[in-house]
């Protein structure tokens, strides 16, 4: 039983995957940053020691990407940074995913008063323009030390309301249907009817929008570290961005170009690789988009 | 007629509930939202803070002791009379910083959209047109690649390389500081110059997103019966192309058009920071960086009621556009 339901679950999402150039190239990207953020740290040490002698070194095999403004090897620092940024991504799209399903369904079950409320509270987080109230909120706990899990549910506040909106969308145009009927009549509860027959049928639309969500995790996250608005890990992208530019000052100076610049790329070809998955997953799981190719 | 009123009276809770919502969180803010002003009268007037912070609780019209629920109501009322509140930190009226902060940001938002759109209309049909060809990867692969870049990364991308590097742009402000704005030509060439690298910096992604959109849209229409009937009628591939799928692809991009440049009044912060451009972004990251909660709530109100209204506009004109949302 378990066999067949795994092997239903390769045919139904990897084979496809796979198949679709985009999203091969994406998942291998991705693929190749999740080891870099589980086993990297492992391989690679990180020492943290300022050593003024060596500041700004070129890369070189010693180090691939040379040395920031303290002498400290810039690698070591992305690999293990990318520890806490691909964390942080997965986590706020998680959330972000969860609160979009659970309050989607809901919107879309309920009728009344209590639907409409929900409604007007989907559309004030689709409404409100995310990066300044994210701005706010990051203020706010600016002088807190948050953790992955509370950082990213700051980030997944401003991210699942889209989901919300096409889960109602599709309850709504589902619940009429005879298998709701059929479980409705057999007193089955109404958590058995949410979450066990309507949530069945949308897991490829919450599949296809957690990928593509992870774009603007991604962004807004390292966004947040960038301003230095959330005190975190001092090895994440957008807080080392942040040192490149602001602290260290590495443009102004020609020999420092090499620092926010390996770390830029890095952040880009990350962001890249969920781009392609999610465009391979849309052409895969919505077959109006593959058109005659 | 009712769907509009519908419509209206939902984006007014709809807008009352954020702005609201923004209230409550900034007054959660920690710190009392007269110190930064109390601070400066101190120093400048040389007395104690406690008089300080007394005097400026009278200027802000702040009573410490007055519940939230009070201070909120005369916030809402002020809304409604047209009064977005008091800078602490500028120590003038939220209206007269909007006043002058509002044109810059309009001129640079509407001019960046307007090109990004035009030209990323026309690219993403292009590409659409051209599919599977090589002209189609390079154009839909660099849009991609540039949708990777987060925007404040390409900001400052371009304001290290073209500002700080080339000097070819200046550095910051809306115009040189030693000139008086005038109608003058030097003074127009001026601004302009001033306002390319916050609007290459907000047109670069926009116009990425518009080719995708479109690209994305044209094939769908591709592939709809009806152009597969003209082909049939033995219609011109040009006119096919323009009348019946160009502007098909384009009537929901015109839609969101409108939203576009309502989300940019908001999106626009980071980018107007970055670049020292006065206008409502910058002052919006100034409200926070220093604390100014008179400000910070007085500029998202104006923010979330730009992209309200910006929403109602693509609403009524996606409505006039497709009769069939009004069924709904």
């Amino acid at each position: 039983m378990r066999k067949k339901r795994f092997s239903n679950f390769f045919y139904d999402y990897v084979q496809p995957l796979i198949s679709n150039k985009k999203s091969l190239v994406g998942s291998i990207i991705l693929l190749f940053f999740i080891l870099m953020a589980t086993i990297g740290p492992m391989i690679v040490p990180l020492n943290m020691n300022s050593d003024f002698a060596n500041r700004y070194q070129r890369p070189s095999l010693q180090h691939p990407f040379g040395t920031d403004y303290f002498g400290v090897d810039i690698f070591q620092q992305i690999v293990h940074g990318s520890r806490s940024v691909i964390s942080l991504t997965l986590f706020a799209s998680l959330f972000a995913v969860i609160i979009g399903t659970v309050v989607g369904v809901a919107r879309g079950y309920l009728e009344g008063i209590g639907g409409k409320l929900l409604d007007a509270i989907i559309t004030v987080f689709l409404v409100i323009p995310s990066f300044p109230a994210l701005l706010i909120l990051a203020a706010i706990f600016a002088d807190t030390k948050l953790n992955t899990v509370e950082v990213a549910l700051i980030v997944a506040i401003w991210l699942w309301a889209p989901l919300a909106k096409q889960v109602a969308a599709q309850v709504l145009t589902v619940k009429s249907r005879e298998f709701v009927e059929a479980s409705r009549m057999l007193n089955m509860g109404l958590g058995y009817i949410l979450f066990s027959d309507i949530a069945k049928l949308l897991i490829p639309y919450i599949f296809v929008n957690f990928v593509t969500q992870l774009k603007s995790a991604m962004e807004f996250s390292i966004g947040l570290m960038f301003l230095g608005l959330a005190k975190f890990d001092p090895t994440h992208w957008g807080v080392m961005l942040n040192y490149a530019l602001y602290q260290a000052g590495a443009l102004y100076t020609p020999k420092g170009f090499h620092y926010p610049f390996f770390v830029i790329l890095n952040i880009v070809l990350l962001i890249y690789g969920g781009i392609l998955l999610a465009q391979g997953i849309e052409e895969v799981f919505n077959p109006k988009l593959r058109g005659h190719e | 007629m009712k769907y509009v009123v519908d419509r209206l009276v939902y984006l007014i809770v709809v807008l009352l509930i954020a702005i609201s919502g923004v209230f409550v969180l900034v007054n959660k803010m920690p710190g009392d939202p007269a110190y930064g002003l109390a601070v400066s009268i101190a120093q400048q007037r040389n007395m104690e803070m406690e008089r300080a912070l007394e005097i400026a609780h009278k200027l802000m019209g702040i009573d410490p002791h007055e519940p939230l629920i009070v201070r909120y109501g005369r916030f809402i009322s002020n809304l409604l009379k047209g009064n977005f509140g008091y800078s602490s930190f500028y120590q003038t009226s939220v209206n007269e910083i909007i006043a002058k902060a509002l044109p810059w940001t309009l001129f640079v938002i509407s001019l960046a959209t307007l090109v990004s759109f035009l030209v990323g209309i026309y690219l993403g049909s292009f590409a659409a047109q051209k599919r599977g060809t090589i002209v189609d990867l390079v154009i839909s692969g660099i849009a991609s690649i540039i949708q990777a870049i987060p925007p404040f990364v390409l900001a400052v991308l371009i304001l290290f390389i073209f500002a700080v590097r080339l000097r070819v742009i200046p550095l910051g402000g809306a115009y040189p500081v030693d000139m008086e704005p005038s109608f003058s030509l030097s003074f127009i060439l001026k601004v302009i110059h001033h306002a390319l690298g916050p609007m290459f910096a907000t047109a670069i992604p926009q116009m990425a997103a518009w080719t995708l959109a479109m690209r994305g849209n044209t094939s769908q229409i591709m592939e709809e019966d009806y152009i597969r009937f003209a082909q049939a009628r033995g219609l011109k591939d040009s006119i096919i192309a323009n009348k019946y799928i160009k502007n098909n692809a384009m009537l929901p991009l015109i839609a969101s058009l409108a939203i576009s440049i309502g989300y940019m009044l908001g999106g626009h912060t980071l980018v107007e920071s970055i670049f020292n451009y006065p206008g409502i972004g910058f002052y919006f990251g100034k409200a926070i960086a220093v604390r100014d909660f008179g400000l910070l709530t007085g500029l998202f109100s104006l923010i979330v009621i730009g992209v309200i209204v910006a929403t109602f506009i693509a609403e009524i004109v996606y409505a006039l556009i497709d009769p069939r949302v009004k069924l709904k």
